[in-house]
């Protein structure tokens, strides 16, 4: 640090400095993450023009909202500094429980309360995560693996190991809710189903939270450094109950949007899949030692998994192969990240 | 770190002292040691106070309790005639109360406007965080703020990431937040370690300005050419007490520096050996971040005691000698040969020792024990061809360490962790004495050890220094230094500013040497 370093600040000139791509990119990581999006999705339509069709298109909206409600809770508990491995279990917990409950005991309940009442049942199996996080001291990897095999011994072992494949009607009516449908050139009805909104608004409600109020800034205070931020006077465990609380609500409407989606209700679904949303909420350019990150690339870096997924097979590739590209893509982007923060 | 709950003594109850800030007989005690011994102060508003005392005296201890990120084992801070026996972070803060450490505090991932004015609305909603902020005070607030200590005030610069500033930036951003939370006490602790002459000039003028404007400033430093500059009240700690109090211009230099120090303890000088003829060590013109171009020699069985401020650079240098932190250029010659240190595993194999100052976390496998400990360095020789160590020689070469270190327990099964700081250092010590090297580097000897175990270790030294082992004690403890060594080297600004024979030395001309600023060194 030499003084004329801070001259320079003091005497701050309003021209801005020259547009430079290395500074966009250190900034705003996702710009990669949409670079690669397009670049495969071109190279993807040269292959094989049917990948333009709005049916493969809503394919792809309507396979994003699971992992993209998922992405939302990690990337906030991302933000703050920690980790979550148990929203799949969270998800299976209250996807299942809830669908066991309905058929069994509450037949009429209504659509929309069999969604609040999962949230809230995500919601509060992810308090129990903030808790335990808070009060423990103990890494959140450590914790969200131990609640990981609680919650999903708890519910195959006391609720059921039973595929449910007859779903309460109400159910597998709101799969089915078109939002948008349309004829193809084939005759096929094509629809983009209710559910899909559903991500949006959870990604809108997230971005508010993050940056308009202060839990949403404390979040990324946390993340910074949590040392700091409980000497500035945020509350840390007000932080971690409403980081896990609220990455939990996601989980469990994303565990009963699974169910409606799919028809059936297997306890042995979802868990296992955590890595691949880790995985996308990284490619978005979140940095998995916490602080940054944004919703856009979130959602970015959940299109990206869901595309490559989707367009392997379309281009011929074996699905076996999806895997080893998001591998090197998750290595690519990881060392691109880093070298970047070390140009710094 | 959990907020703690607001325990006022008698709730409500106000006197009107006139003081801002009053500390009433605060102690503190950190496991068995007695941090604080009973603390009085008064601070008023529109002040500058300067708390000074060697490392370890309390001071930080105290500006934690003020700042409410530790809690009193006794005794009551009154702000503004309200009583608490402990606060917290958020009640600190809204009562005017903002600290700047050393590390600045700032979140270095959020924008500068952020880190400025977030503070602001967090305390005015008593640190409720379900609430929208608002972004046009937001922005307004961390223009005011950053205007009033000088940077700009555009938006480009609002949204800066705070790790994106250079240090002195963010040092004034720092201050900004206290501006902008309306502070009516600023703490700073140590502002100036890292600073220019010009940055300092800019801080001291801030600091007036703030002054003006009715608010308190205590600075924790060790720059008294700094204090003597900014005036204000001196405020001397010893020993977790504060030995004087009073305007720092009725007290000289050398007057201050016998307060923070209080030769009359234990004075008499331990080193009684002398040195053989033959040289040991030879550094030539040895550099690396924050030294530059060091030359010296040690003799066989010679002390040498190196010091200087934090940021002198002894700590690279002493970094560099044993390859934690290998030296960019220059040569060392151990021995008559040439050497070369890369990492410590270099230095271990030529004979060299570090025992680092944090012993905690570089030193010592806290939770494994005496013995595991003692015998980290030589498992390789303790092997047999297949990898498995033998435990017999093992044992028994720990209990011939422990009592060559004088350790006050015989099972060597304890873990190290339940150990007194004074025993730790012993055993850390003792680990060295395994590869029987030729050359010690002590960092920090005897920091937060108790005056017993000060003495146990300084025979030690002294002991090590007859077997013909040349030593290196870096410190800051000067009459440490002068007790133990045979020559002080002086540093400051990573070069040697003045060398002392350790025999007839003062700790005042220590102290002199060590204050010179950097730019009466470059003249």
């Amino acid at each position: 640090m030499s003084p004329t370093q801070l001259e320079e600040l003091q005497q701050a000139t309003p021209v801005r400095p020259p547009f430079s791509l290395a500074e966009l990119v250190r900034k705003r990581p996702e710009t990669i993450t949409f670079t690669i999006l397009v670049g495969i999705c071109i190279a993807v339509s040269i292959a094989n023009p049917a990948f333009l069709q709005p049916s493969t298109l809503i394919d792809i909206g309507r396979a994003s909202v699971v992992m993209g409600l998922f992405a939302l809770g990690v990337f906030i508990i991302l933000a703050a500094g920690g980790i979550d491995v148990s929203f799949t279990a969270i998800a299976a917990f209250t996807m299942y429980s809830m669908t066991v409950l309905v058929q069994s005991y509450f037949p009429g309940m209504p659509i929309a309360v069999i969604l609040l009442l999962a949230t809230g049942g995500g919601a509060l199996l992810g308090v129990i995560n903030g808790l335990l996080v808070h009060h423990l001291k103990v890494p959140s990897l450590i914790v969200t693996i131990g609640t990981q095999y609680l919650f999903r011994g708890f519910l195959l072992s006391f609720i059921g190991t039973v595929w449910i494949m007859s779903l309460p009607p109400q159910m597998g009516a709101f799969g089915r809710l078109p939002l948008l449908q349309f004829e193809s050139a084939n005759g096929a009805t094509i629809t983009l189903p209710f559910y899909f909104l559903v991500l949006p608004i959870a990604a809108v409600i997230t971005w508010w939270i993050l940056n308009r109020t202060l839990m949403g800034r404390a979040i990324f205070a946390v993340g910074g450094n949590a040392n700091i931020a409980s000497r500035l006077g945020y509350d840390l465990r007000k932080v971690h109950v409403f980081l896990f609380g609220y990455a939990g609500a996601l989980a469990g409407l994303a565990g009963i949007i699974h169910v409606c989606a799919n028809r059936q209700a297997n306890p042995f679904d979802l868990v296992g899949t955590e890595i691949n949303v880790i995985a996308a909420v990284v490619l978005g350019g979140a940095k998995i030692t916490g602080g940054t990150g944004t919703v856009l690339g979130t959602m970015l870096g959940v299109l990206l998994i869901v595309v490559i997924n989707s367009v392997l097979v379309l281009v011929g590739i074996p699905s076996t192969w999806q895997r080893l590209v998001v591998g090197v893509f998750i290595l690519l982007a990881a060392a691109f990240f880093v070298t970047r923060q070390r140009k710094k | 770190m959990s907020a703690k709950p607001n325990i006022p003594d008698h709730p409500g109850s106000r006197e009107t002292s006139g003081h801002f800030l009053e500390l009433h007989n605060i102690q503190k005690w950190f496991g068995g040691v007695h941090a604080l011994r009973g603390i009085d102060l008064k601070l008023d508003l529109g002040q500058a106070y300067h708390l000074l005392g060697e490392n370890g005296c309390g001071k930080s201890t105290v500006i934690k309790i003020m700042s409410g990120a530790i809690a009193p084992s006794e005794g009551q801070i009154i702000v503004e005639g309200e009583r608490h026996s402990a606060m917290s972070p958020i009640q600190s803060l809204a009562a005017g109360i903002e600290t700047v450490y050393q590390d600045l505090s700032l979140l270095p991932n959020l924008t500068v406007a952020e880190n400025v004015a977030l503070s602001e609305q967090l305390v005015s909603g008593k640190g409720r965080l379900g609430r929208v902020f608002d972004r046009n005070r937001l922005k307004e607030t961390a223009a005011t703020a950053l205007k009033a200590v000088g940077l700009p005030s555009d938006r480009a610069f609002l949204s800066t990431i705070v790790s994106d500033l250079p240090l002195a930036a963010r040092q004034l951003v720092a201050i900004a937040r206290a501006i902008a939370t309306r502070a009516k006490l600023v703490i700073m602790d140590e502002p100036t370690t890292s600073l220019t002459r010009r940055e300092v000039d800019n801080l001291v003028r801030v600091v007036e300005r703030l002054r003006q404007e009715n608010v308190a400033v205590l600075f924790v430093t060790h720059k008294l050419d700094e204090c003597y500059r900014i005036g204000g009240h001196a405020i001397v700690f010893r020993d977790g007490q504060c030995v004087a109090q009073g305007p720092i211009e009725s007290y000289s230099k050398k007057q201050i520096a016998e307060l923070m120090t209080g030769r009359s303890i234990g004075s008499e000088r331990y080193r009684s050996g002398h040195a053989a003829p033959q040289e040991l060590l030879a550094v030539r013109d040895l550099s690396v971040s924050g030294v530059d171009r060091m030359s010296f020699t040690l003799r066989k069985g010679e002390i040498l005691g190196i010091t200087g401020l934090a940021d002198s650079g002894r700590n690279e240098l002493a970094m560099a000698i044993t390859g934690v932190a290998p030296a960019r250029s220059g040569s060392i010659t151990l021995d008559g040969r040439a050497v070369t240190i890369r990492r410590p595993a270099d230095a271990i194999r030529h004979g060299i020792g570090y025992v680092p100052e944090d012993r905690l976390a570089e030193g010592l496998f806290l939770d494994k024990s005496i013995l595991e400990n003692e015998i980290a360095l030589i498992l390789t020789r303790l092997s047999n061809g297949l990898g498995v160590i033998d435990k017999q020689a093992g044992r028994a070469t720990a209990e011939r360490l422990s009592k060559e270190m004088r350790l006050n327990t015989t099972d060597l099964d304890l873990p190290v962790g339940a150990l007194s700081g004074g025993n730790q250092q012993r055993v850390l010590i003792g680990r060295w004495l395994s590869i029987e090297p030729k050359l010690l580097v002590l960092h920090g000897p005897t920091v937060g050890v108790d005056v017993g175990s000060k003495d146990t270790i300084y025979r030690a030294i002294q002991a090590l220094a007859e077997k013909g082992i040349g030593l290196i004690v870096v410190s800051d403890d000067l009459p440490e230094l002068l007790q133990n060594v045979d020559r002080i080297l002086v540093m400051n600004s990573g070069r040697v500013v003045a060398k002392f024979d350790a025999e007839t030395a003062t700790e005042d001309q220590l102290y002199q040497a060590m204050l010179t600023t950097k730019l009466e060194t470059a003249l």
